[in-house]
């Protein structure tokens, strides 16, 4: 039996309990283990962060990318907003990402002779998130005091677009070009289906509250990523446009740094490696037929991560979410406004919520996204009177508890959950890189349903997922 | 429907006057008083937009003494002109426009029925727009344009206006872009059958 992987650390921040809260992680119990992403599908690809080389081989690897992108446009005195989203901060810790901008302001400043460089950080629902990421990275130094967290329902400014006016922030346009830093991780399938992935942050974390509400409310489950579409094929952002950087991801972690002046260009490269580095994970996920599931990492519910993959997919691990001929996810904002108030969906389509989770162990996990639905839909127990303070005071999870039940410590929560959920297989989402915590149980599960999942991605799932986004698949052969 | 438990508390040695609460309050709970930002604790929905934005971190969250409760009986209103409002914002009254509050098409359809003629108000009555304050202004915007309002933006930054709907997606782009991976028709038949569907649903107990 594996020893179990060291999940990732509690982290100071208002949007959860101080981790002086968190006395016992879920993997630190004597049944649990761990199982390699490698060794369940050797196929993972090799990565370049974490690795012996530690944090330089990310700016290594941005540098050699950022040599082939042409910054002529930007003259010296010019300004430039480097655009960020909070999500990049959540990957391995954040220090990779916080690297890559930190590269990118570097290579732009000694390319082009402009110091007029600011860091505009965007965020989801948890407004000074990035805040806290701009000041315990260190970018507010690094950006010489011009960094600053922006948020959607700050000053905004309208888009003209192909389809009608929409809204960005005022804050991110206010340069003579701007610069797309973003990253791969396939993150919130549920929503972007993975389509135009790599332009999502133009519709969301760079967008107004009336564009961000366009994307879940006017547009559709397999719709809605094109406000991102909208608004970045407008004139007038591509009169600012000018270049990307991603860190290019996987389940196990940074596989390279990629750049462009085309950001088209980039979306399709990585909507490959999307599918392909997360495909089989992701479908592994749903051949779990039974397991209790513990939540304990610095983020908000919907977002705590196992395998590099996110609980919200998880909880809609019954379905292919990669397959656009499936209309509505078992979780996406579409499919919670179409419960009705009998508590049943208004259309018969709707799958429900993975009926593997049979119970939520809620160990460690943030306020500051509206995760009622969660929940209501899967038995839950939270860990501690603070962490249930935390979700009543809460203007977006007003409802989690009246659907929770209270554990005073995880041993107690542990317990009632074996009794209750009849299983011992338990899949614990903490972050763990390279591989996931998990039981003996599941483990075993996992390595038996892998070779045949690694078959069916690769011959049947892989090639349709790429057909469906109008990317011939044997160009990837 | 919406408890609101929370209420914001300005530290006025601290508060320097910069009206961003102000701006981004909505339900236009504040007001710069001498300088200093003053709140009404009567229309405070506790969303917390003031504390998130100040840039002095002067405003504070603290529990009210008394939650207050925001909602706005659809029962109370005639039925059919919610159904009408609904259909004509192509929205079914079940449907949740609000996540954060799980708050209905037909609450908003009643409130504003009952008279409230700006998303200010209509967040006043039934809470819309105080959970994450990002993701219903445009429902709230489609149901008063279904009910023939235009209402006046406020001075702020609380909302600019009402965005295309995926009906509004002009044939031409459909095209350009359906081999893209947007399924928009698609979406439109499950849009419009979710609208179409007649439930009379009980609230779950």
């Amino acid at each position: 039996m594996r020893k179990p992987i060291t999940p990732m650390k509690p982290r100071v921040s208002q949007y959860g309990v101080d981790p002086k809260y968190v006395t016992k992680r879920m993997a630190e119990y004597p049944e649990m283990t761990s199982v390699m992403l490698k060794d369940l599908f050797p196929d993972t690809p090799d990565v370049i962060y974490p690795s012996e080389k530690g944090i330089s081989a990310v700016r290594e690897a941005a540098e050699k990318a950022l040599e082939n992108v042409d910054m002529s446009m930007i003259k010296p005195g010019d300004s430039v907003n480097v655009c960020a989203s909070h999500h990049g901060f959540t990957l391995l810790g954040g220090e990779p990402y916080a690297e890559l901008l930190k590269t990118v302001r570097d290579v732009i400043a000694e390319r082009t002779g402009t110091e007029n460089i600011r860091l505009r950080a965007g965020v989801g629902l948890r407004f000074r998130e990035t805040e806290e990421y701009i000041k315990s990275f260190g970018l507010d130094k690094h950006y010489k005091g011009k960094a600053k967290g922006v948020a959607p329902v700050d000053e905004g400014i309208p888009i003209e677009t192909e389809i009608g006016t929409l809204y960005g922030i005022k804050a991110i346009y206010d340069a003579d070009w701007i610069v797309h830093v973003h990253n791969s991780d396939v993150r919130e399938v549920h929503f972007h289906r993975q389509v135009d992935r790599a332009v999502k942050p133009f519709g969301m974390s760079y967008a107004r509250i009336e564009t961000r509400s366009t994307y879940h409310q006017n547009l559709g489950p397999r719709g809605a990523n094109f406000t991102a579409r909208a608004i970045f094929a407008s004139d007038f952002v591509q009169s600012k446009f000018a270049f990307t950087a991603f860190l290019e991801m996987s389940p196990v972690g940074v596989v390279s740094v990629d750049a462009d002046n085309d950001l088209y260009a980039l979306n399709d490269r990585l909507t490959v490696s999307g599918c392909k580095y997360y495909g089989k994970i992701m479908t592994l996920m749903g051949e779990i037929d039974e397991c209790i599931v513990g939540l304990d990492f610095p983020c908000p519910v919907p977002y705590v991560f196992a395998a590099g993959v996110i609980y919200a997919n998880f909880a809609g691990a019954n379905v292919d979410l990669f397959d656009l001929d499936g209309s509505l996810p078992p979780y996406t904002w579409y499919t919670e406004a179409f419960y009705g108030k009998d508590g049943k969906p208004l259309v018969d389509n709707a799958p429900p919520v993975n009926p593997a989770i049979k119970m939520v162990v809620h160990n460690y996990a943030w306020g500051g996204y509206p995760s009622a639905f969660f929940s209501e839909h899967a038995p839950t127990i939270v860990v501690g009177r603070e962490q249930a303070d935390l979700l009543n005071r809460d203007p977006q999870n007003l409802d989690y508890m009246k659907h929770a039940v209270i554990a005073d410590e995880l041993d107690t929560a542990m317990k009632f959950a074996y009794e209750v959920s009849g299983t011992d297989k338990v899949i614990i989402f903490d972050g763990a890189v390279g591989g996931v915590n998990v039981s003996e149980s599941l483990g075993k599960l996992l390595h038996e349903k892998a070779p045949a999942v690694s078959e069916k991605v690769d011959k049947e799932l892989l090639p349709k997922w790429l057909r469906q986004r109008g990317i011939d698949p044997e160009t990837i052969k | 429907m919406r408890i609101v438990t929370m209420l914001a508390e300005v530290d006025e040695q601290k508060c320097i006057g910069c009206k961003i609460c102000q701006k981004v309050c909505p339900t236009l709970a504040i007001e710069i008083v001498n300088k200093v930002s003053k709140i009404d604790a009567e229309k405070c929905r506790g969303c917390g937009n003031c504390n998130q934005r100040c840039p002095e971190d002067a405003v504070s969250m603290v529990k009210r003494e008394t939650p207050v409760k925001v909602f706005v009986d659809p029962e109370t209103v005639d039925r059919k002109k919610i159904e009408e409002m609904c259909e004509k914002a192509r929205m079914n009254p079940e449907q949740i426009v609000c996540y954060c509050t799980a708050t209905r098409a037909e609450e908003v359809a009643a409130a504003i029925i009952k008279g409230a003629d700006t998303p200010e108000k209509i967040s006043l009555e039934t809470g819309v727009r105080t959970g994450c304050k990002v993701e219903c202004i445009q429902p709230v915007l489609r149901l008063l344009e279904a009910a023939g309002i235009q209402p006046e933006r406020p001075d702020g930054y609380q909302w600019y206006g009402r965005t295309p709907t995926i009906w509004d997606i002009p044939e031409e782009v459909k095209h350009k872009y359906s081999k893209r991976g947007f399924y928009f028709d698609e979406d439109i038949k499950l849009l419009d059958e979710v609208a179409k569907i007649k439930k009379t649903g009980k609230e779950e107990q």
